[in-house]
């Protein structure tokens, strides 16, 4: 059979790996698929995979993996959050917003602050119960530099789809590194230090107050609630269909920077190892993926959740830590008691499936 | 939530903090200031708080020679 013609649409969504954006359809969420009690000033990733809630003093949330997602479009999971304590009167430098953080090394194509940078389009689908102006911001963390773009959600629990053009930036370069260069962002409220101003609807210097002028408060009632998914950052001036990618390929690019064992099992074996001393232990990993730098945390349930089997007898844990964090694997320093200096021995899950051990590199 | 210190296993092992959070789950941190979580640390310290004692001697085992 011979193609006579590609259309360029075709065309442009045959580019794979084109969206920026990881984890854009919520598919996964190595941490859990509820997070409860979000308030106060604080930054966190909950429960999808990249995406961090970034907060101050406006309200309190709950963060869910949700399976409410638009009719018909291919997703199976979405992002949602929902007010469970509100605040109406937003102090002045008060926010809420849902971030994701992108390194440098993968936006070079964007040939951002040349002659020849490009234009970006930002896609996703949208729904709240609260109808007017959202903002949707991207911001040049390697030059402070922002640009924001409105947008309405129009119809009350109405999934709807929102995409807004980006103008190339011919100002300031990107840094070629693993660190954070650009940040997407989207605004649920702020306070006056960020909306006092004139939105910055162009490129420009970051200016606080004018991030987020006109934004709703979704703080403001209990009922309020806002869900997200299909978010796609591409080059170029049009949008493309929202670009699926296996779910092997999805969660190996989170692994990049979360690695999160959940125990499938009661004796989920984590790592292996063995003693020094009759205290203490030593636990070595390897990561399925190389982390985006060494990891710097380490997410534990209760310790006495978890065991050291020595093919003899399974042996307290009173503490981990690490030992050494590279970007290929982790030594862990396991301190408990009864070990025999010298034997070998594996830490486990002590009989539940409560246990997890998770590696954090995020940006 | 509160920080606890913790013990290195041996002299070259990481320095690192615990943050035990309100649902009494575990944050193992590595004391760089370059880290969010460690920088929350320092900020939380900075508010007068205290973290809890170690359990134990500062370093627990020398781990032999690698």
């Amino acid at each position: 059979m011979a193609i006579s013609k590609i259309p360029s649409a075709g065309f442009q969504d045959n580019v794979k790996f084109r969206n920026i954006i990881i984890n854009g359809d919520m598919s996964i969420a190595q941490r859990g698929t509820s997070a409860s009690s979000l308030t106060g000033g604080a930054n966190s990733y909950d429960t999808c995979d990249r995406w961090i809630f970034t907060r101050s003093y406006a309200g309190t949330w709950t963060q869910s993996q949700s399976t409410d997602v638009p009719t018909g479009q291919g997703f199976a999971k979405s992002l949602k959050m929902d007010c469970t304590t509100a605040d109406a009167s937003l102090f002045t430098g008060d926010y809420l917003k849902i971030n994701q953080l992108i390194e440098g090394q993968n936006l070079q194509y964007l040939k951002k602050g040349t002659a020849n940078a490009e234009s970006m389009a930002v896609s996703f689908w949208v729904k709240s119960n609260k109808t007017g102006t959202y903002i949707c911001e991207i911001l040049d963390n390697d030059n402070s530099r922002s640009i924001s773009k409105s947008y309405t959600i129009s119809s009350a629990s109405t999934w709807e789809k929102k995409i807004i053009d980006i103008p190339a930036d011919t100002t300031g370069a990107l840094d070629n590194d693993n660190n954070t260069s650009l940040l997407l962002t989207f605004w649920l409220a702020g306070g006056t230090d960020y909306t006092s101003g004139t939105l910055q609807t162009d490129w420009g210097s970051l200016t606080s107050s004018k991030r987020a002028v006109g934004q709703v408060n979704l703080a403001d009632n209990t009922a309020n609630e806002w869900y997200i998914t299909g978010v796609q950052l591409e080059a170029g001036t049009t949008a493309s269909d929202f670009e699926f990618l296996p779910v092997d390929v999805n969660q190996q690019r989170c692994f990049r920077y979360y690695y999160r064992i959940n125990a499938d099992h009661n004796y989920q074996k984590y790592a292996h190892g063995f003693a020094t001393s009759t205290t203490l232990q030593y636990m070595f990993c390897n990561f399925p993926v190389e982390m985006r730098a060494a990891p710097s945390t380490l997410d534990l349930n209760t310790l006495s959740l978890y065991t050291i089997w020595d093919g003899v007898s399974t042996r307290t844990v009173s503490s981990i830590s690490y030992d050494a964090s590279g970007k290929f694997f982790t030594s862990l320093a396991v301190v408990g008691s009864g070990y025999i200096d010298t034997r070998s021995g594996i830490l486990q899950s002590s009989g539940n499936t409560s246990t997890y051990i998770g590696w954090g590199a995020e940006l | 939530m509160m920080y606890k210190l913790l013990n290195k296993g041996r002299e070259e092992s990481l320095e690192c903090i615990l943050r035990i959070n309100d649902n009494d789950t575990l944050t193992v941190i590595v004391c760089n200031e370059e880290v969010p979580e460690y920088q929350e640390y320092l900020k939380w310290l900075e508010e007068g708080n205290t973290p809890l004692p170690a359990d134990g001697g500062t370093v627990i085992d020398n781990g032999g020679t690698e």
